[in-house]
């Protein structure tokens, strides 16, 4: 965790100059997102993330996946979360969640203000059908999500 | 290791300073789990995934991804991004047999 300390420290210098210095996007990227163990279901997942917080469901965050996936090594998967990006108010990460692969996290997206827009699009693999969910982090330490259920014809794992 | 094919492409290609448009990031890779067993051999493959893809504008990070297996393979990344003013975005991206690799392209605002 040598890495991770390393990133506190300049954290913390970051920190020390932003109250004279104006904001900038390094300042306001957020910190490393909690890493856990490779495999872990979808609670244990949520909560390394959350730190225990409420998961709420919103209209704010808007998740586009086919309802049915003839290939499931390739699902496209688009999400936009409405935000103005201010440095006051922002969406500061995104997290992508396939809850039932072995490893059900897919992507965590940390934003700053510079994206001018919360988006994120890829292509996931989804071993079978299952629902895939997205978690938005807002600067206000609200936490959004949005779901949606996936058919998969074809599994996408091994 | 060889440099992976690796291209940033910038929607749309025309654009003014101030505006937002949609930074596209593909890389061929072959993002295995560990988990896939090899049709001929019957080996296990062994897994071979990004795990951190970072932005960076003028060499200030503003967007930084974790990337696990569940990703498709030879992904494409796709964010947002307000163009301030000309200048170069680079992209860093890290593996987790410690592979690092880097593509840039220049921004050139019209107007």
């Amino acid at each position: 965790m040598q890495r991770r300390s390393f990133l506190q420290r300049i954290g913390l210098a970051a920190a020390a100059t932003a109250a004279t210095a104006t904001l900038t996007p390094q300042s306001l990227l957020a910190a490393e997102a909690p890493k856990g163990p490779n495999t872990m279901d979808i609670d244990a997942a949520l909560k390394a993330i959350t730190g225990g917080k409420a998961v709420t469901p919103s209209k704010k965050v808007h998740l586009k996946a086919p309802e049915i996936a003839e290939n499931g090594a390739v699902v496209p998967v688009t999400i936009e979360v409405d935000s103005p990006m201010t440095p006051d108010d922002y969406v500061k990460a995104i997290h992508v969640f396939a809850t039932k692969n072995s490893n059900v996290r897919c992507a965590d997206i940390m934003l700053t203000p510079a994206n001018g827009a919360a988006m994120f699009a890829t292509r996931i693999k989804l071993g079978s059908s299952q629902d895939v969910l997205v978690v938005a982090e807002t600067s206000t330490g609200e936490f959004l999500s949005a779901k949606q259920s996936v058919k998969v014809t074809i599994g996408g794992c091994g | 290791m060889a440099e992976r094919k690796s291209l940033i492409k910038i929607k749309p290609k025309k654009f003014k300073s101030g505006d937002v448009v949609k930074v596209n990031f593909m890389v061929m890779h072959p993002m295995e789990t560990g988990m896939r067993k090899d049709k001929k051999s019957g080996k296990i493959v062994p897994a071979d995934y990004i795990t951190e893809v970072k932005f960076f504008f003028n060499d200030t990070p503003f967007t930084t991804m974790q990337v696990w297996e569940s990703v498709s393979t030879n992904p494409v990344f796709t964010i947002n991004f307000k163009v301030p003013a000309a200048g170069t975005l680079k992209v860093v991206y890290k593996t987790n047999t410690g592979e690092v690799q880097e593509k840039s392209k220049k921004l050139k605002p019209k107007g």
